[in-house]
């Protein structure tokens, strides 16, 4: 079997993250890997979904615990974000650096924006004695929301080094391609809090 | 749908897979082609954000004001989650682009099955009140 070789002509006319066939197949393997993630996420919404009344002998209950305020200001934060992430891949497709540059760097922003207001409602929580010791329901939810955070905040730093390498070699094949990673991984992470919103915060207020 | 409209700044880049090789194996599905899409300005991503506060609102205004029963109320905004990720993969993520974005598709498709199969059976066989202890 002959595996035809497609004429120089034709790849010119791709986004430059995909023009490289070992650049577009590094792409390829984060979509298994975001498949991967995804797996390890479903398994903590499952514990999640199972222990979400085992509150224990005094611990609150998921009502009690949740305040939807900070919940809505960071749904916000990590949506604009998403929406400025797919702007910086959108102006990476116009070839122009700076405004890649400047909307990699509002995606950070309001990515430590989220994170701040997580890491303080977790610190009131934990003021309250409400740490993951306390009850099943307490230990899934923050090993769930938990990892989300975590996941974000590897992002963030994730997209730090972009915007050196950025800086430093403008857009290449090889920046532009990981460029295009961090937008799915960070598009990902949005998609999971969704999930997180839905299923924690808004169905913990119903029942 | 208002992307439509502006369809004359959208050109879709559809490469079209190799020729006949006489062998029999030609790519038939469009999927396994590479397509990428070309906008003279953002209107989808504007347009995928807008929507995505819009189903945020609505889920958040259907919760504050009960306007279903628990159950179904539940439902819905699962169904409007469902909706935003959708969104998102669509719009963001260029789910349908690449070099021949069935590979993704496979993939995320698995992943989305065994997810699935994963919490449903396990939120089932919770609801069993003997047997397990």
């Amino acid at each position: 079997m002959n595996v035809p070789i497609e004429p120089e002509s034709q790849s010119t006319q791709m986004p430059l993250e995909f023009t490289s066939e070992h650049e577009s197949l590094k792409i390829l393997g984060f979509w298994a890997f975001l498949a991967t993630d995804f797996l390890l996420f479903s398994s903590l919404f499952a514990v999640y979904a199972v222990y979400q009344f085992r509150v224990g002998m005094s611990g609150p209950t998921p009502a009690q615990l949740f305040h939807l305020g900070p919940v809505i200001f960071e749904t916000v934060a990590l949506l604009t974000s998403s929406f400025t992430c797919g702007l910086a891949v959108y102006e990476m497709r116009h070839h122009r650096l700076k405004g890649t540059i400047i909307w990699l760097a509002v995606t950070i922003v309001l990515g430590a924006a989220f994170v701040a207001t997580e890491i303080n409602e977790f610190l009131g929580d934990i003021a309250l004695h409400d740490t993951w010791h306390r009850s099943a329901f307490l230990s899934s939810f923050f090993t769930l929301v938990g990892t989300h955070g975590s996941h974000v905040t590897f992002g963030i730093i994730w997209a730090l080094t972009l915007l050196i390498q950025l800086a430093g070699r403008g857009l290449t094949q090889v920046t532009t391609r990981k460029v295009y990673m961090f937008a799915l991984y960070w598009h990902f992470l949005d998609i999971i809090w969704v999930f997180i919103f839905t299923v924690v915060y808004l169905s913990g207020k119903i029942l | 749908m208002a992307i439509s409209r502006h369809g004359k700044h959208t050109r879709v880049i559809g490469i079209s897979p190799n020729g006949p090789t006489g062998h029999g194996d030609e790519v038939e599905s469009a999927y396994l082609a590479p397509r990428f899409e070309e906008e003279d300005f953002p209107w989808k991503q504007i347009l995928g954000y807008i929507a995505s506060l819009v189903l945020t609102a609505l889920a958040f205004g259907a919760v504050v004001k009960h306007i279903l029963p628990p159950a179904f109320l539940i439902g819905f905004i699962l169904f409007l989650a469902v909706l935003q990720a959708s969104l998102q993969l669509g719009v963001f993520m260029h789910l349908r682009e690449g070099r021949g974005s069935t590979w993704q598709i496979v993939t995320l498709t698995l992943a989305i099955l065994m997810g699935i199969g994963l919490v449903i059976c396990s939120i089932w066989i919770m609801t069993f009140k003997s047997g397990v202890s």
